[in-house]
């Protein structure tokens, strides 16, 4: 690759990764350490998340559940495909 | 052609493919392989483990993390094993 | 976004589930264990919100007992402004 630009030929962008989750159940962690379970319904440039069937976690323990959540982005730290 | 140039963006573009340490601001660290990148430099990993501040080791299949609170990426790295611990 | 059907309850990206939520009973988590129970009134895209009818709870530890048991502390308001920077989790209410 010698062109100076940054290339994106190979792997997964986060924009492709993103769609291809989204629907699926995800693990989200916000730098708080509390963890949200739940379907993905969309993201946006934020990061952003609104998650369907949601679960709370704090410290690993169950605490709440919500129908639908809005998660602001900064507050994410990651967002991974539950498999 | 400036080829001894490097720029930041373009040594993680390297990285894709391969493992990567990723320490975080703040106490976090993960490891995995890198399977693409943004100019936010958020990156989706692969095959990650999770280090904690408390010395817990978490295993996750594949995630999107947030390049906002990225400090440092080690490529090659797998994490801080064998590291001797302060 | 040439979506067919009804956009008023699509829900195409994460802010358009904040706009279905306009006029209902919201719980909002904030930064530093806070949380507002209250009538969504108008919101933003940075996540500023006014709430009307709000129960403000407060989660603080009790560091003088040797447990640290966690007291909470509430408080009313007839109406408020969150600045969005501390909002962490907004979701829909279920009215008791």
């Amino acid at each position: 690759m010698e062109n100076g630009t940054l290339t994106q030929s190979e792997g997964k962008d986060p924009s492709v990764f993103l769609g291809e989750i989204i629907g699926h159940p995800v693990t989200v962690k916000l730098n708080s350490g509390v963890v949200y379970k739940g379907e993905l319904q969309s993201v946006d440039g934020y990061m952003n998340i609104a998650l369907e069937k949601t679960e709370e976690y704090v410290d690993g323990v169950k605490k709440r559940s919500y129908g639908d959540a809005f998660v602001r982005g900064n507050n994410v730290m990651y967002i991974s495909a539950d498999s | 052609m400036a080829s001894s140039l490097v720029l930041p963006l373009e040594l993680i573009d390297k990285c894709v493919g391969s493992r990567i340490w990723v320490i975080m601001k703040g106490d976090k660290e993960f490891a995995g392989t890198l399977m693409g990148f943004d100019d936010y430099v958020n990156m989706v990993l692969d095959d990650v483990t999770e280090f904690d501040y408390s010395g817990n080791h978490t295993k996750l299949k594949t995630i999107l993390l947030n390049g906002n609170n990225i400090c440092m990426l080690i490529p090659g790295g797998e994490g801080p094993v064998g590291v001797e611990s302060p | 976004m040439a979506d067919v059907g009804d956009e008023g309850n699509a829900v195409s990206e994460p802010l358009d589930l904040v706009r279905l939520l306009l006029d209902e009973v919201v719980l909002v988590k904030l930064r530093g264990d806070r949380e507002l129970q209250g009538r969504l009134h108008a919101y933003d895209s940075h996540c500023n919100l006014v709430l009307g009818e709000v129960e403000e709870t407060i989660f603080v530890v009790d560091e003088e007992d040797e447990d640290e048991e966690i007291k909470t502390v509430s408080r009313k308001s007839e109406m408020l402004f969150v600045r969005g920077d501390s909002v962490v989790l907004i979701s829909p209410q279920s009215r008791s």
